[in-house]
């Protein structure tokens, strides 16, 4: 086991910047996520993390041990891919203990007690060819984990798995992080597995680390609209507006309490902390209604170009273009910079 | 008769008089003493019936054995030769490198070359006030003029040179197209887990390449033996027969001897021979 610090890492492809000088601390035994959309440099920084590449400047250490210069073979990473990269013309068997046999390691019964832990011993000796994406994963994990590494590196693994299975994977997947109690990166763009199965969430967008915190830190304190836009599903209402004599005005919305000074501010707020109510702070008319199912989705036009998205009972039933009203107290709303997008500190909660 | 048979059918009986028919025609001859200043046409062939005599000739025909033996030594040294340099070559071409697409170009011009023409090109590389010589004398204290092509080992050596240079290329590019669709995730999995370069190797691309060196192995070894327009025209076979590989030795047995009907109990002989081999070698490979 082992923590990974990242010291202003930066990598840059000729011209391209894809890191921008990124400090992380994952702590021994962490389950980090590396969360953003494609091309945020989450990957870049995996692989730099594994040692698949150079990074342009800066350090990495595994504990105390700086391993920038440590070719990607001696790090003791264990590295699941994308695809998982299962060699399929071996059988499980061959796979499981191909570290251990490349290091001339006997594997002795070890190779045994993986395939007890993952549930293949009864697979042992089939060809790897052909085994359904669930077994492929347990494989490739399996195949790192017995070489015992400290640091367990994720590439998007789920992500070739079709959705209804993948509750199922993130359920194994974290249950797997739990008895190997290794380090744990996690590159993912899906926010909803970030948010189920790490420890801490490491939001990156255009090669810059936008914020590091728990999953509840990072929904419930965005630090910024990227943030706050890219988590949560729906994304948080972002309504451009201004500040005025401490209350908050945009078209439909009047929202007074807040601390800041006068200016162009974005308010934000989730979708569920609003309620539907005779009277509240923003009254505008209804643009769609959709049915969740446990709920329904009002979405209320505010001005030309800017919506809100609020939750209702399931059996709330509203005409399309009817004006309505809705609680949105200062005290559920964020507040970010109008230029910057930057959490203003005079933002609740 | 069903319709598609039937409409199938002109076309079916001329494959059949394509291939059976020449087929029947040398089994016929073989089992004569004709040859084609007998003064009669081939299908009075009989009237120089000798049964299997061309046939109980073969174990005695020295020359034949000897041509097969050195056919057999050409197939040993080029194929693995070609196989190596090919499968080097293949390795450094899956990386870029600076001037790569013009190396690969220059590397496979050779293939190209008319068979003829690079027989030619040889012929005179190896003469003996030629620039193979010229360039040993710039390590030799003394102008190295070495008769290649009429020195009995020295012309058999020039001869697989040629082979060498004109076919490496093909071995390259069939390898080449089994190293780059070798996955690259299970290379990186495999460093990741420790696997020296040596052992991704062994263990990953040579089993994943299996089929194609198989491939390229047997195209190779079937040409070969079937070695002729590049040798005939640098050494004709000799210095006496010094270069008769199997193929020229037909040659010059249906060119010049004019043994038609010993020319024909041979090609069936050999066809006869390898068709079992070839069996043998598909049934060993399956494995």
């Amino acid at each position: 086991m082992s923590a990974i610090h990242l010291k202003s890492l930066v990598k840059r492809f000729g011209p391209f910047t894809a890191l921008k000088t990124m400090d992380m601390e994952i702590a021994d035994g962490e389950f980090m996520a590396l969360l953003g959309p494609s091309g945020c440099g989450k990957s870049t920084t995996m692989n730099m993390i594994a040692g698949m590449e150079a990074p342009t400047e800066g350090r990495i250490l595994f504990g105390d041990r700086d391993v920038t210069q440590v070719p990607m073979g001696q790090r003791g990473v264990g590295f699941v891919f994308q695809n998982y990269a299962i060699f399929t013309h071996m059988s499980v068997r061959q796979n499981l203990d191909y570290g251990l046999r490349m290091k001339g390691v006997d594997p002795g019964p070890k190779t045994a007690a993986m395939a007890e832990l993952l549930g293949l011993t009864d697979l042992l000796d089939r060809p790897s060819a052909g085994l359904s994406v669930n077994i492929l994963q347990r494989l490739a994990i399996g195949r790192s984990a017995i070489m015992e590494p400290a640091i367990f590196l994720l590439d998007e693994p789920l992500s070739n798995v079709d959705a209804a299975f993948r509750a199922v994977m993130r359920t194994e997947l974290k249950a797997l992080q739990r008895q190997f109690r290794q380090t744990m990166v996690y590159v993912t763009h899906d926010q909803l597995e970030a948010m189920t199965m790490a420890d801490r969430i490491a939001v990156m967008d255009h090669g810059v680390l936008q914020q590091v915190g728990t999953p509840l830190e990072i929904y419930d304190r965005p630090a910024n609209t990227f943030v706050a836009s890219f988590i949560g599903s729906p994304a948080m209402n972002l309504i451009p507006g201004e500040i005025r004599g401490g209350a908050f005005t945009a078209p439909g919305v009047e929202i007074p309490g807040f601390a800041a000074a006068d200016g162009p501010v974005t308010l934000g707020f989730r979708a569920e902390d609003a309620q539907v109510a005779a009277s509240g702070e923003i009254q505008a008319p209804v643009y769609s209604m959709e049915l969740l199912g446990d709920s329904s989705m009002a979405t209320l036009q505010l001005g030309s170009k800017s919506f809100a998205a609020i939750k209702a009972a399931k059996d709330f039933k509203v005409e399309i273009g009817e004006n309505l009203a809705v609680r949105a107290p200062a005290r559920i709303c964020h507040l970010f910079d109008a230029q910057t997008g930057q959490r203003l500190s005079g933002a609740k909660p | 008769m069903t319709l598609g048979f039937r409409l199938t059918l002109p076309a079916q009986v001329l494959v059949l008089f394509i291939s059976l028919f020449p087929l029947l025609m040398q089994l016929y001859i073989s089992l004569t003493d004709w040859s084609p200043l007998a003064g009669t046409p081939w299908p009075r062939a009989w009237e120089f019936w000798n049964t299997f005599a061309n046939y109980t000739d073969i174990p005695g025909d020295t020359r034949l054995w000897a041509a097969l033996g050195r056919t057999a030594l050409v197939m040993a040294v080029c194929v693995p030769v070609e196989f190596l340099l090919g499968l080097g070559l293949g390795l450094l071409f899956v990386d870029d490198f600076p001037g790569k697409r013009l190396a690969y170009s220059l590397l496979i011009m050779p293939m190209m070359v008319v068979p003829a023409v690079a027989g030619y090109m040889f012929f005179m590389l190896f003469q003996s006030g030629g620039p193979v010589n010229d360039i040993l004398s710039w390590f030799s204290p003394t102008p190295v003029t070495i008769a290649w092509l009429s020195d009995p080992t020295l012309a058999l050596v020039a001869v697989m040179a040629a082979d060498i240079w004109q076919w490496t290329p093909l071995m390259f590019l069939i390898l080449l197209a089994g190293l780059v669709g070798v996955p690259q995730d299970q290379l990186r999995a495999a460093t990741l887990l420790g696997a020296s370069p040596w052992q991704r190797f062994r263990t990953i691309v040579l089993p994943r390449m299996k089929v194609i060196i198989t491939i390229a192995l047997a195209i190779r070894a079937i040409e070969a033996f079937k070695i002729f327009d590049t040798l005939f025209i640098m050494t004709g076979g000799g210095p006496g027969v010094a270069t008769e590989t199997i193929s020229v030795y037909f040659y010059k047995i249906t060119t010049q001897d004019l043994v038609w009907g010993y020319v024909a109990a041979l090609a069936l002989f050999i066809l006869v021979a390898l068709s079992i081999a070839a069996v043998w070698a598909m049934k060993r490979m399956a494995k």
